[in-house]
């Protein structure tokens, strides 16, 4: 009797600090985020690897699509928009293309399993003098249903999703 | 005499306003010497103009020195002098595509799969342009094979620019072809 009485006052004491500590870390979570209030978008560079220029393009506008869906800045500018220079609160996206597979939509319908295409990126994310604020590798992938370019949205809406949860 | 003397200098005034005219529009000058408009019906739009959906087919036409997409009754007009780049690349598309080419995927006896088989050859179009504040736009169309280098033509004959001249790219692309003889 007397053991269940300590059992239970250890799993008490040990909901009380698995609580604590989930409410801390989603308040250090919360502190971690870096304040923007515009963000500009600039071309998706690809030095490493030889990327079409339909992809160059489509992972570009499909960037500003889906960062201008978060609502998450109030302005969303482009590459070489001359309005950057009155914007505060700016982050600037750089974006690297390394990796770049041209699967075949084809091979996809037929074998399931096989032509997937997948696009590799370097996320960089500035301050308007050039600090890093947040690095990250992204891949967007088309492994079943659509044309190889769907893969730029996949990359997208993953890059949105991270500016979503690091910036308010 | 002195009439004679100032309609020389009005001869010459002129000769000298025409050759100056030509050299500040020499895309004018070169438009009304290829010819009028060329529109190419059932483009495919896929992304980057402002104002038209996804994946909607249209007329792309290049005419009075801009760039013109047409679906039904919207329009988008790219000033064709705003065009930084035009490009142009092949591909392939599903015969049947769409909802019934997805839901065809759903087929008996992997019939879907068998129908995927069948595939027409595309032309794809990438132009950048800019916006007036300087913004850096991209467009992607899709045309029907063997018309892409006719439109890259017809645009540039309208002021637009490009780093890769359609000689070249003509040449780039028939390439692979003789490989293959």
């Amino acid at each position: 009797m007397k053991s269940i009485g300590h059992l239970s006052a250890l799993l008490a004491l040990a909901l009380v600090f698995l609580s604590t500590g989930s409410t801390a870390l989603a308040q250090d979570k919360a502190h971690t985020k870096t304040p923007a209030s515009a963000i500009q978008i600039l071309m998706v560079q690809s030095d490493e690897v030889k990327l079409p220029i339909e992809f160059q393009l489509a992972l570009y506008e499909n960037l500003i699509d889906q960062v201008q869906k978060t609502n998450k800045f109030q302005h969303v500018y482009r590459d070489g928009d001359t309005a950057v220079a009155n914007a505060a609160g700016l982050v600037i996206l750089h974006s690297n293309v390394y990796g770049f597979r041209k699967g075949s939509e084809g091979k996809r319908q037929v074998t399931t399993v096989a032509g997937a295409t997948q696009i590799k990126v370097h996320c960089l994310f500035t301050d308007q003098a050039g600090k890093s604020e947040l690095a990250q590798d992204v891949t967007g992938n088309v492994r079943f249903l659509g044309g190889n370019l769907r893969a730029t949205l996949d990359f997208a809406k993953k890059v949105a999703k991270i500016a979503v949860t690091n910036f308010q | 005499m002195k009439m004679l003397r100032v309609y020389t200098i009005l001869f010459a005034a002129a000769v000298i306003a025409m050759g100056a005219g030509s050299l500040a529009a020499p895309c004018l000058a070169q438009d009304a010497n290829t010819g009028n408009a060329m529109s190419f019906a059932g483009t495919k739009h896929v992304i980057g103009l402002q104002g038209v959906k996804h994946d909607v087919k249209g007329t792309l036409s290049a005419g009075d020195g801009s760039l013109v997409f047409t679906k039904g009754k919207k329009k988008v007009v790219v000033p064709a002098a705003s065009i930084q780049e035009v490009m142009t690349g092949k591909d392939t598309q599903r015969t049947i595509g769409g909802t019934v080419g997805t839901l065809s995927m759903f087929a008996p006896y992997g019939s879907g799969r068998f129908l995927s088989l069948f595939r027409t050859k595309i032309d794809t179009l990438s132009i950048e342009y800019l916006d007036p504040s300087g913004g850096l736009h991209g467009a992607v169309f899709t045309l029907p094979a063997g018309n892409a280098l006719g439109a890259k033509k017809a645009l540039l004959s309208q002021c637009a620019r490009t780093s890769f001249p359609v000689e070249a790219e003509a040449a780039a692309q028939a390439k692979p072809k003789e490989k293959k003889q």
